[in-house]
């Protein structure tokens, strides 16, 4: 038992308690997807599942999930919630879109653009949380309505689509066989990981999101950590924007919005408390990649599209009971 | 002489992790009799409190009403059985009126719909009967401390309750408002009703007390007529053990002067403030509950604004104020709610103990979780700790480790003032000495103190001076060899405002008779 | 004098003077604003928002929030639309299948309030979470029950609740009533009674300021948590059933995003997300504020294109000077 223990410290989160959990997760994991090979099986093609290629299809869309998802358990960890993700990715992209067809600028101008565009939206959200002092869920939530206007407004109800070949080749291209979104969720998790877990800014925000009271008392500033926190949610919000409309080559005004109940059942599901304080950003990846398989699974035996997103909500829900009761247990 | 005994709790004991609250407790109320809990703080008195309200069942040991022993007890059980308890936190709706907050749960209705006229009637006249001149239609929101409390005590007779507990009733009330309480409690008292009331204030005990009951670290250790004790056996029954034995405090010389304050004014209540405190020693702050002391340690460390007045710091003026700056220039604050205020009990005891050092420990950003948990070890051992391992969640320790934690957080940030606030609050005995070692060891390295205490042999055997503060003002500062329990008692409460309140007292009694 | 106008001042809620500015921002601008049609006009668009913002209000008072409002009253209309028509096909009366139409929308907002109650009273889940949740499977079953397209109705009977009262009774004065309207205000005096004159209405406050405290003093605090989410969701259903009325049509595109306007007009009437602090005399200032913005920027002449942006970013700018104008007015006390 406890060389297992060290062996597997790398995928532990940092206290002693949802270690087992996230070992619990990754279980899940293989189990689903165990399932999945399983139902989806089909007479003349075989385990369809296990293609390398709708893997790959698997790890690619968990990976849009992901880098939205890294920025929800930051955001979770350090304060509350933050349910304008959606609009922010819309918002971004339909920018970028413009900046890209319509007004002609650089694809490096487009993309910085766009995340610098993220990281001030996620600001104003931080700012109305912690200045003004509303709700996070009212304040994120006005947000994504009025960003969406926005989006709306901007893109003049058009749709933008045909973007240079360099700039999808962030959504399509491949660097060593490996699809690009999996590549930019790779660095973004691993540089995640290190921030939450490795550095200062990272303890910030755990001791704001834990106690704010306490930690205000042991000379943090809290409301310079949660805003950041913010700006990190927006800013990764905005990178998975970009991703998305690199890979579907096009942007409408709403396509973000999709988004926020899986990405909230995501981070519910990989162990993140609703309560600020604990974060796990191992069992957000690993529930994101469950979602995946789930979603795969449906979209080969034919689900329709509105029975899908029934079972992402009634797995938020699931999630966060079963989460619930585990903490009673403890 | 059985029918007139209202409540009575023997043999009670209660534990909890790591700490035996109370040890075979008895306790007795009588029909319209006031019966005052003495006891320092961590005595026992809030848990017995709780157990005879129902809140808690006790270990071993019964509880009669009545003279009938109660079975399957909880606070719905206990108000149909005629006890009423008033916490320290009221129960009160503040967005709703008097008279509903008085009828809460059962509003007199008319048609099925609330019957607002009888309501309003039948509260004002429950009101009327405490002399109480409130508006029913007020919102509790905007009535003040006094006010809200009379609401309780109506809202108790409102269920025709027998006995009433009352929790430290006085400790945000005013002179007037005492006065204003005390007359009712006699007016309760005519009327057959009991009263439990807790308190360590003994001036108290001359206005209402029949008899008293003193607890001390969980024992019994007497009941007697109010009129039988002096104030000196009390205090001698509520500490128990001699000063000398408890603490040895190695007193030094004096250094430099670390942190002066002057003429500070801020907050509710705090007025004209003006202490300072040296290397090398051990400044106690001593007062009743709700005389300043934790507003004015907020005021200085940076937590809550104050309205005028200077802080120096090693010498120089400060001008820009706040919680983070005074930890960065070496102030640290251990308050009273360890709990709430100074830990994170999600987060694992390395995380507490590195959360106030993040800039120096750590000053190329990056954290080694090694070097943390090696930086904790340090702390866990030299502290005594008892935790198996840094990576444990600081809320599965004991009361007295989680104070450690909080003091090793602070010895971490290589502070050089320290503020602590109720330091051995509800901690077992061997902890206690435990940490008094240290801050006799931090003062001895060159640190600054500044100790508030309501514990008084805490306070006379840990001072180098002690200052004591009443109703938010410094009345006086002692050296460690005039501070006596009888003359801090004195300037806590006032000596001539002692005689005056006897005297009234005297004529309250006779009047009421 | 000056004490007693300044203490007047201070009670008057935020949305008072927001609504007082828009209007002469709106009447310099266009001379058709001013109109008594206009005017009406306002009140009968806004009528359904007003039934499902006192839902959101009492939910609010109770430091709860129910982000599902807008999927329920979907959800309701839909399900009361489809039972309607399937009733008729069988050969059922107009009148027997709205009924029964109606109590399948009233049932629906009901299960639905139920399940969002139960999940924050009884599961103990955060309500923004639970509400999210149920937001979604409620937007789900409405897809899948309309086939993602709209569903038409012309049952007369029920169409009548979505109409101007004139069209049946021949009063000029009617022409400024609708059916709508008339119902809304039924429903506000209804939810009036509840709040204030029934301990269900009083546990909601209490709830709201002090849970702890109510609980200590005898009330079953997770009964009554649970039946104010089951309102909420009937009030909803109401609201969904009389839009479907209106519009004589289900779509499972109508309520979206309703929920966050019934939230903005709570708060801006000076519901306070804590400590049960505010009632439902200020949502109908807080509805008229979200009514008269969208109103405003149709008769002003706002290009369609610019209005949701700009009507969320007012009702936002809103909700911030009414937080602040609170937080300003207890000071000052």
């Amino acid at each position: 038992m406890s060389t297992e223990n060290l062996s597997l410290k790398k995928l532990v989160p940092h206290s002693d308690a949802p270690w087992m959990s996230s070992i619990g997760r990754f279980v899940a994991l293989i189990f689903v997807m165990i399932l999945m090979t399983f139902l989806t099986r089909s007479p003349d093609q075989g385990f369809v599942f296990l293609n390398i290629d709708n893997l790959l299809n698997v790890v690619r869309n968990a990976s849009i999930l992901i880098i939205i998802g890294i920025g929800e358990t930051i955001v979770l960890t350090a304060k509350d919630v933050d349910l304008s993700i959606g609009s922010i990715i819309s918002l971004t992209g339909v920018v970028a879109a413009i900046m890209m067809n319509k007004m002609g600028l650089s694809i490096p101008v487009a993309i910085l653009s766009g995340l610098i565009i993220g990281a001030l939206l996620g600001l104003v959200n931080g700012l109305l949380i912690t200045f003004v002092g509303l709700p996070p869920f009212i304040a994120t939530y006005g947000m994504l309505w009025v960003l969406f206007g926005f989006a709306y407004l901007i893109l003049q109800g058009a749709v933008v689509y045909g973007f240079p070949e360099a700039f999808r080749f962030m959504g399509n291209g491949r660097l060593f066989g490996i699809p690009m979104p999996i590549i930019v969720m790779a660095i973004v998790f691993v540089a995640a990981y290190l921030l939450l877990n490795h550095t200062t800014l990272g303890r910030r925000f755990f001791a704001a999101g834990a106690n704010p009271e306490a930690a205000k008392m042991s000379g943090i500033k809290v409301n310079q950590t949660v805003i950041i926190a913010y700006v990190i949610s927006g800013f990764l919000s905005a990178l998975a924007g970009l991703v998305l409309i690199a890979y579907s080559n096009g942007a409408d005004n709403i396509f973000g919005s999709s988004y926020l109940l899986p990405v909230m059942a995501v981070v519910v599901m990989g162990g993140t408390s609703l309560a600020g304080g604990q974060g796990s950003l191992t069992g957000t990846l690993i529930a994101a990649l469950i979602m995946a398989t789930i979603n795969n699974g449906m979209n080969i035996l034919a689900v329709p599209g509105t029975w899908q997103k029934l079972v992402v909500g009634t797995m938020i829900i699931g999630a966060v009971l079963l989460d619930l009761w585990i903490r009673k247990r403890k | 002489m059985d029918g007139s005994i209202l409540i009575s709790a023997r043999n009670i004991s209660k534990s909890f992790p790591g700490v035996r609250a109370l040890d075979k407790v008895n306790l007795e109320l009588r029909v319209g009799e006031t019966h005052i809990l003495l006891g320092e703080n961590g005595a026992g008195k809030s848990t017995l409190i709780k157990i005879l309200s129902g809140a808690y069942a006790p270990d071993e040991g019964e509880v009669y009403i009545d003279g009938q022993k109660v079975t399957d007890f909880n606070p719905g059980v206990a108000q149909r059985m005629g006890v009423s308890t008033i916490y320290q936190e009221f129960n009160l709706i503040p967005y709703m009126d008097v008279a509903q907050n008085i009828f809460i749960g059962r509003f007199p209705k008319k048609h099925g719909l609330i019957d607002h006229k009888k309501m309003h009637a039948d509260a004002a006249e429950i009101l009327n009967s405490l002399n109480m001149k409130v508006d029913t239609r007020s919102l509790i929101v905007d009535l003040g401390v006094a006010q809200q409390q009379m609401v309780e005590v109506a809202k108790a007779l409102s269920i025709k309750s027998k006995m009433l507990i009352m929790d430290e009733p006085t400790s945000s009330l005013s002179e007037r408002e005492t006065e204003q309480l005390f007359a009712t409690i006699h007016k309760l008292n005519s009327q057959g009703i009991g009263i439990i009331y807790i308190s360590h204030r003994l001036q108290e005990l001359q206005e209402v007390g029949d008899r008293v009951t003193v607890l001390r670290d969980g024992q019994f250790i007497a009941c007697k007529a109010v009129n039988e004790v002096t104030v000196d056996d009390l205090v001698s029954m509520m500490v128990g053990h001699s000063v000398d034995e408890m603490f040895r405090r190695d007193y030094q010389p004096r250094g430099a002067e670390f942190l002066r304050v002057e003429n500070l004014n801020g907050g509710k209540r705090l007025q004209n403030i003006s202490i300072n405190l040296h290397s090398g020693e051990i400044v106690g702050l001593s007062g009743l509950v709700g005389s300043g002391r934790t507003e004015l340690a907020r005021a200085i460390f940076g937590v809550d604004k104050y309205e005028s007045g200077k802080i120096w710091l090693f010498g120089k003026e400060i001008s820009d104020h706040s919680a983070s700056i005074m930890v960065e220039k070496g102030v640290s604050l251990i308050p009273e709610d360890r709990k709430n205020q100074g830990l994170a009990l999600i987060l694992p005891v390395a995380e507490n103990i590195v959360v106030a050092s993040l800039g120096h420990l750590f000053p190329k950003f990056f954290v080694s979780k090694n070097k943390e948990n090696e930086i904790a070890m340090k702390y866990v051992t030299e502290l005594r700790i008892a935790t198996p391992s840094t990576t444990r969640l600081t809320q599965y320790l004991s009361g007295g480790s989680q104070q450690k934690v909080v003091l090793a957080k602070w010895l971490c940030t290589k502070a050089k003032i320290f503020i602590f606030d109720e330091p051995t609050r509800g901690i077992d005995v061997g902890a206690k000495a435990e940490i008094h070692g240290f801050m006799n060891e931090l003062v001895k390295e060159g640190a600054a103190v500044l100790m508030i205490s309501s514990e008084l042999p805490e306070i006379i055997g840990m001072s180098d001076r002690v200052y004591v503060m009443r109703s938010g003002k410094i009345v006086t500062e002692l050296p460690h060899t005039e501070a006596t329990q009888e003359r801090i008692i004195e300037f806590a409460m006032g000596a001539d405002e002692i005689k005056k309140n006897r005297k009234q007292a005297e004529m309250a009694k006779e009047s009421s008779k | 004098m000056k004490s007693k106008t300044s203490s007047f001042l201070l009670k008057v809620p935020s949305a008072a003077w927001v609504i007082l500015l828009m209007m002469i921002v709106c009447t310099v601008f266009s001379d058709k604003y001013l109109t008594l049609g206009n005017i009406v006009n306002i009140i009968q668009q806004n009528a359904v928002l007003l039934i499902v913002a006192l839902g959101a209000t009492l939910v609010l008072l109770s430091e709860g929030i129910d982000l599902s409002l807008g999927s329920v009253l979907t959800l309701s209309g839909v399900n009361c639309v489809i039972v309607m028509l399937y009733l008729s096909k069988l050969g059922a009366s107009n009148g027997l299948a709205m009924i029964l139409g109606v109590l399948a929308g009233l049932l629906t907002g009901a299960l639905m309030g139920a399940l969002t109650g139960g999940l924050i009273a009884i599961g103990k889940l955060p309500p923004f979470i639970a509400s999210l949740g149920t937001m979604g499977i409620g937007a789900a079953l409405a897809l899948v029950f309309t086939d993602s397209s709209a569903i038409y109705i012309d049952n007369p009977v029920y169409v009548f609740f979505g109409q101007k009262l004139d069209r049946f009774i021949h009063l000029s004065l009617l022409q400024y009533f609708s059916m709508p309207t008339f119902i809304a205000i039924v429903i506000f005096a209804i939810v009036w009674v509840i709040l204030y004159h029934t301990s269900f209405g009083r546990y909601i406050i209490a709830i709201g300021g002090n849970e702890a405290g109510a609980r200590l003093s005898g009330i079953n605090t997770v009964y009554w948590k649970w039946m104010i989410y089951v309102l909420a969701g009937v009030l909803a259903a109401i609201g969904g059933i009389v839009l479907a009325a209106r519009l004589q049509a289900a779509d499972s595109s109508v309520g979206v995003g309703m929920e966050f306007d019934a939230i903005a007009a709570a708060i801006l009437g000076g519901t306070s997300f804590v400590k049960g602090k505010g009632g439902i005399a200020g949502t109908i200032l807080g509805v008229l504020v979200i009514g008269i913005t969208r109103n405003g920027l149709n008769v002003v002449g706002i290009p369609s294109l610019w209005r949701p942006a700009i009507t969320g970013s007012i009702i936002i700018l809103a909700i911030v000077f009414e937080v602040v104008y609170s937080q300003w007015r207890e000071r000052s006390k």
